[in-house]
């Protein structure tokens, strides 16, 4: 069976004056995934989520959110929690849920009754009837996560959900996206910190300097770099050493680490043996994310914020 | 999500934000600061006034037998002219030069006469100071002779006039006036609100909710109708307030706007005028008026929230916001002039621009009974609100989400997204 898309887009542009945001910017995410949009500060994150949710038009392409290439006709079903928080500090929060819901559509005591049902599942249950002014920004934060998902959307957008809250919000926000996909919601998560995103998603596109750079599974892009070995020798002189070990093998305090052979490590193991180096210890590191995403990104971006260019 | 529905929950919003909080109730009250200051600054200036009045004074040296006549003839002809006090002195025989001097030292003394009626002789302080005492003189002389049979004098009879129909042109046009004053403050007092709306949402940085989860039409219109239901809500407060407060003097004897006004003083005369009414009859006028306010609003906020949208900060608002009261001011300038000279083509031209056709109309349903000229002006005001909407959206959309471009589309065509 051919999953479902629930998101598509094809060759986004966005021109800011004469910076160029976005190029070219082609997304698919399927039913039921949790997409990461991953990419440095400035890279066009933000920007691609707000031309995937009709907020700003782009100059060139197209998007097609369930189905749907006039996205103002299923706000119903989506979900956005912005990277730059906004609520009214006057505004109660179970009001502010409350309005959330119903600007995706849920009647306002339906959207009250739910503010009251939910906001004890992220640790704030006296924060109901306490205006946002008197809310600490993190616990503004999680108010804010409740409203985007008030309204029980299909496809979440996420914009950077873990900046400004502490381990324990980090850990109860993971929890919480991983719960929204097993009740079958979809969900974009947008961030730069490679940690989350190794942990909760399926798929991810890494997008630098306005382009997308790659699109696939954590694991693929992981691929992109060979394993690497870290090897301490029992004995003998490193030039000696060097002559045996690949090319790009370097020391780093007695301990030398490179990448892996094709051919795998036996042949290295043979050598070693036979020069009588021996072995105190030897690793073979699979390529974290983190690896992958300096690898894929190297140079990109000239470290301006989109903000600082709009 | 419809865009009606984003609307409505955006005006609701707006509404309930604006509406209760205890700001509110100052903004409500604010009429009454200014009345008060108006109080206070018009009792000054009369206290002031009546204090120059009582100290400037006349003196009149007569004959002791002459004292009496002078003093009832005074009394008759101060009813009819605001003049300084008089001071009648009685002389037996010639003035001594000595109370002549006294009086002449006294820089209050605006005039002085000497002599009897039939020949007095007049010193002035100012060209002109020493008339009233000359027409004192006259009628006294007049009187004297009148009393002895040699000479006629007038004694009239006088009653109420009554039975004219349409009221005077001068009562239409104080009217027409008003509602053009009117009008243009409560535009300028609560359209201009809607400048800083959008600043709490750029600020709080909300706009981005709202942006994502609707039409920014959608958006633009409920803050607009959120700001109109506010104006709405604080000119039904007024109403009813002064509707009572009318009922409240009618019930107390006092003659009220629609009640029976007498005539007797300056205000009596002022009620009789506005009972009269405006031509279009006070229930159309009042329905009239009601409808070009929120053209007015619309029109005027409409701008006000689209330039708004472009600012950041309060004094970037009052920056942006001071041309638009300015040219606002200039349409209110145009519109007192059309009020006073209604079928003028000054009128004609006041009533067709759009920015003062509202306040120019409402004062031509006070001047002219015609309907139907009324009702092609809300339709050219109605295009002219949608096509303002239009572009101060699109400005709105530019200040707001730093995106603009595309043609121009008309209110009524649905948005391709």
């Amino acid at each position: 069976m051919t999953p479902e898309i629930v998101l598509e887009a094809q060759g986004l542009h966005k021109v800011f004056g004469s910076y160029q945001a976005v190029r070219d910017v082609s997304l698919r995410v399927t039913k039921g995934q949790i997409f990461g949009l991953l990419g440095p500060n400035g890279a066009g994150k933000t920007t691609t989520l707000r031309m995937l949710l009709g907020i700003i038009e782009p100059d060139k392409g197209e998007r097609r959110l369930l189905g749907q290439a006039d996205t103002r006709r299923v706000t119903a079903r989506i979900g956005y929690l912005p990277e730059e928080r906004g609520l009214y500090p006057g505004m109660r929060a179970r009001d502010a849920i409350a309005f959330m819901g119903a600007l995706r559509g849920l009647p306002w005591a339906e959207g009250r009754r739910r503010a009251d049902e939910r906001l004890p599942l992220v640790g704030l249950a006296d924060a109901a009837g306490q205006k946002i002014r008197r809310l600490s920004k993190g616990m503004a934060q999680l108010v804010q996560l409740v409203g985007a998902l008030v309204h029980d959307p299909e496809l979440i957008f996420l914009d950077e959900p873990f900046s400004g809250l502490d381990p324990v919000n980090q850990q109860r926000l993971e929890e919480l996206i991983l719960a929204q996909r097993a009740a079958g919601a979809t969900i974009i998560l947008s961030t730069h910190v490679m940690g989350h995103a190794e942990r909760l998603c399926d798929e991810i596109a890494i997008i630098a300097g306005g382009e997308r750079q790659f699109m696939g599974s954590v694991a693929d892009a992981r691929a992109k770099l060979p394993l690497r070995v870290r090897y301490r020798p029992r004995n003998g002189a490193a030039a000696d050493l060097a002559a045996i070990l690949p090319a790009d093998a370097a020391e780093h305090g007695g301990e030398w680490r490179f990448a892996l052979a094709d051919n795998g490590v036996e042949p290295l193991l043979a050598a070693l043996v036979a020069g009588h180096f021996g072995v105190e210890g030897l690793a073979i590191d699979r390529p974290s994310l983190h690896d992958a995403f300096v690898h894929i990104v190297g140079s990109m971006g000239d470290g301006r914020t989109v903000e600082e260019v709009e | 999500m419809s865009g009606w529905r984003a609307l409505w929950v955006v005006a609701r919003r707006d509404f309930v934000a604006i509406v209760f909080t205890p700001t509110f109730l100052l903004f409500l009250l604010a009429p009454l600061f200014m009345v008060a200051l108006g109080l206070v600054g018009g009792g000054s200036a009369s206290i002031m006034a009546a204090n120059a009045d009582a100290s400037e004074k006349l003196v009149a040296m007569v004959p002791e037998t002459e004292v009496a006549a002078f003093r009832a003839a005074d009394a008759r002809l101060r009813a009819i002219a605001r003049v300084p006090t008089l001071s009648i002195v009685g002389q037996s025989g010639t003035p001594a030069p000595d109370d002549f001097a006294r009086y002449a030292g006294d820089a209050n003394v605006r005039a002085i006469m000497v002599g009897s009626a039939s020949t007095p002789q007049i010193s002035e302080r100012q060209p002109g100071s020493g008339r009233y005492l000359a027409a004192l003189a006259e009628t006294v002389a007049r009187e004297g002779l009148a009393s002895a049979g040699r000479a006629p004098v007038s004694h009239p009879t006088i009653a109420p006039l009554s039975g004219a129909r349409g009221g005077s042109r001068a009562g239409k046009s104080a009217i027409g006036y008003g509602a053009v004053f009117g009008l243009f403050l409560l535009t300028l007092l609560l359209g201009g609100q809607t400048v800083g709306m959008l600043a709490e949402e750029k600020g709080n940085k909300v706009i981005e909710i709202l942006a994502a989860a609707a039409p920014l039409r959608s958006i633009f219109l409920g803050k607009l109708f959120g700001m109109l239901a506010v104006a709405l809500l604080f000119i039904a407060f007024w109403l009813s307030l002064l509707t009572l407060g009318s009922l409240a003097l009618s019930a107390g004897g006092v003659g009220g706007v629609g009640g029976g006004a007498g005539g007797g003083g300056g205000g009596g005369a002022a009620l009789a005028e506005l009972a009269t009414g405006p031509a279009v009859g006070w229930p159309i006028f009042l329905m009239l008026v009601l409808a070009y306010f929120i053209a007015a609003f619309l029109l005027l906020g409409a701008v006000f929230l689209g330039v708004g949208a472009q600012a950041s900060t309060v004094r970037e608002i009052q920056m942006l916001s001071l041309p638009i009261t300015l040219f606002q001011v200039g349409m209110f300038s145009l519109s007192s002039a059309a009020a006073n000279l209604p079928g003028s083509k000054l009128a004609m031209v006041a009533e067709i621009l759009p920015w003062s056709s509202p306040f120019a109309m409402a004062a031509r349903a006070a001047n002219d009974a015609a309907i139907w000229p009324h009702i092609l002006a809300l339709g050219w005001q109605a295009l002219w609100v949608l096509l303002t909407i239009r572009v101060s959206e699109k400005f709105f959309r530019i200040g707001v989400l730093k995106s603009g471009g595309g043609s121009l589309r008309w209110p009524w065509r649905r948005t391709q997204s």
